[in-house]
């Protein structure tokens, strides 16, 4: 009796400091939930980029050096990729305004609409009242653009803070990584202590083999997009930024379902800029039959064809091996991280499903034998 | 004030050795190691404490790594239960157990229980791995030393054999 009392009491008073500590949580997760961020993504750098630094440790048998070097050479990868990337864009931007005036941009537009209200079956044509509206509903999205592209330019500082943070926080965990491993290893209870081992061990095999696989099918995404524009080019695509386009669609291809189509935009924008005012890429046709005026078809058909090699070869053999989920288990972990975190959580979506069944498969496996602890 | 980055500064130059390196140094499987080694190996390894009657782990259980006895003794058993109990070994300070779980996947043979309040350090299959990737002569000593201790460990069940049938032959 007395003893089932004391549980009880056990039971109130551990429910009592939960709920405290949910309660302080809430209140203090606005001011901590960005260090939260950055840490996340410290670890996930850290993670891929564990396995160079201890390739260069074992070559050069130091560990600070070795961090250094690593981190050195991919920022200045990012920093040469940004920096042509901006001066090309502004290159781009001034030429496109030096070429075009308003009028003609108008005008352009204008011409754009009846050939897309003339192309289109007649109970279309009657719900688009006017060719004028056509072309003032896509002046009118340009200039939303440009309107957000300013607003932009604001989030920008605060990005380049959370990226020094983060890039802190990666060259410490990357440094003292092995220590740092240890002291969690630490303060695990003896009795679960060569478990915790093996699950910890386990669950940095499948982040680290996951993230691999990830960036290796953004790589393979943007080799084949920078091909296929090129082979465009060669049909009289004139496209240019090939190499940006390719990159950017190989990076939106690392969030699943969503960020293919994300890649198609800016190569059709360029598409588009480069050949206002010019004729033949107006009255171009895909085959020779399908009308396609800027090539815009040429390069969504070509996407297409780069994600079905992609999601068909190449991820199943890099990605679908390392974390062996269910496509309808990756469906699902995606529209959860969609509707929590937007496309933030659907990138993360997968991984954390991932380690998810890492855990529960060792739970499983503890429960099985449980008799032996 | 002891600053921790005059510590540092003075790391290397600070000789007297931490009592996680003179157990260390006592271990055959860490023989010939410059004392740049040991710090290095020191960095890996594991403290734990446990309490008298503890098992440091159970028969048919997960094997993960060796452990070496710093402080405290344990006994090796065979049999759960406390009457029908096999004490296989009993080991001291300067001892080790568990190495056999460094190189395969096998569940452990027996039940280690600290007979004392112990402190055990615990070296691991991940972080010989992890040391092998990074600083591949120092993972190298540390097997070429596994394999001679297992060598002699094999050798000396080779006698009790042969012992053992030349006496049920006479």
């Amino acid at each position: 009796m007395n003893n089932k009392q004391t549980n009880y009491l056990q039971l109130i008073y551990r429910l009592a400091i939960g709920l405290i500590t949910l309660w302080f949580l809430s209140i203090i997760w606005p001011y901590i939930s960005n260090v939260i961020l950055m840490l996340v993504f410290a670890f996930l750098f850290t993670t891929v980029l564990l396995s160079s630094v201890d390739a260069l440790e074992r070559k050069i048998s130091h560990r600070g050096l070795s961090v250094l070097t690593v981190v050195i050479i991919l920022i200045g990868g990012i920093g040469i990729f940004i920096g042509s990337f901006i001066s090309q864009i502004s290159q781009q931007a001034a030429e496109f305004s030096n070429r075009i005036d308003k009028d003609t941009l108008t005008s352009e537009f204008k011409i754009i609409g009846e050939n897309l209200t003339e192309s289109m079956p007649s109970f279309l044509q009657n719900i688009i009242s006017s060719n004028e509206d056509m072309a003032g509903k896509l002046s009118e999205l340009i200039n939303t653009v440009i309107g957000s592209l300013a607003s932009m330019a604001s989030a920008v500082g605060n990005f380049m803070f959370i990226a020094t943070m983060v890039f802190i926080f990666t060259i410490i965990l990357l440094a003292e990584y092995h220590v740092f491993r240890k002291s969690l290893v630490n303060i695990i209870p003896n009795k679960y202590f060569e478990l915790g081992i093996k699950l910890i061990y386990n669950i940095e095999k499948s982040v680290s083999s996951y993230l691999r696989g990830q960036f290796l099918s953004a790589a393979s995404v943007a080799a084949m997009s920078v091909a296929g524009l090129l082979l465009l080019n060669i049909f009289g695509a004139n496209l240019t930024l090939t190499f940006f386009i390719g990159i950017i669609a190989g990076l939106a291809n690392l969030i699943p379902l969503v960020g293919p189509f994300v890649g198609m935009v800016p190569a059709i924008l360029i598409a588009f800029m480069n050949n206002l005012g010019n004729d033949i890429a107006l009255t171009h046709t895909l085959f020779g039959v399908i009308p396609s005026p800027f090539f815009i078809l040429d390069i969504i058909l070509m996407f297409l064809i780069v994600q079905q090699i992609e999601g068909n070869l190449i991820t199943p053999t890099l990605v679908g091996k390392s974390v062996g989920l269910h496509p309808i288990i990756v469906m699902i972990a995606l529209l959860i991280g969609g509707t929590i975190l937007g496309p933030l959580g659907m990138l993360f979506a997968v991984p954390a499903a991932g380690v998810l069944k890492v855990i529960l498969s060792e739970i499983a496996f503890v429960r099985k034998n449980a008799h032996l602890l | 004030m002891k600053s921790a980055k005059w510590e540092n500064i003075f790391k290397g130059w600070d000789h007297s050795e931490s009592k996680t390196v003179v157990t260390l140094k006592q271990v055959p499987v860490f023989k010939n190691f410059s004392n740049k080694e040991f710090l290095e190996l020191e960095k890996l390894i594991h403290h734990r404490q446990y309490n008298i009657g503890d098992f440091i782990f159970k028969n048919r259980a997960p094997g993960e790594g060796m452990y070496i006895i710093m402080q405290g003794s344990v006994k090796i058993t065979i049999g759960t239960r406390n009457n029908n109990e096999n004490i296989l070994a009993e080991l001291e300070e300067g001892d080790f157990f568990g190495e056999l779980a460094l190189f395969d996947d096998e569940a452990r043979s027996a039940n280690a229980i600290a007979t004392n309040d112990s402190q055990l350090l615990g070296f691991f299959t991940q972080d010989l791995m992890s040391l092998q990737g990074r600083n591949p002569v120092l993972g190298q000593k540390i097997l070429f030393n596994l394999g001679g201790v297992l060598g002699e460990r094999l050798r000396g069940t080779n006698r009790l054999l042969i012992n053992s049938q030349s006496s049920t032959k006479e």
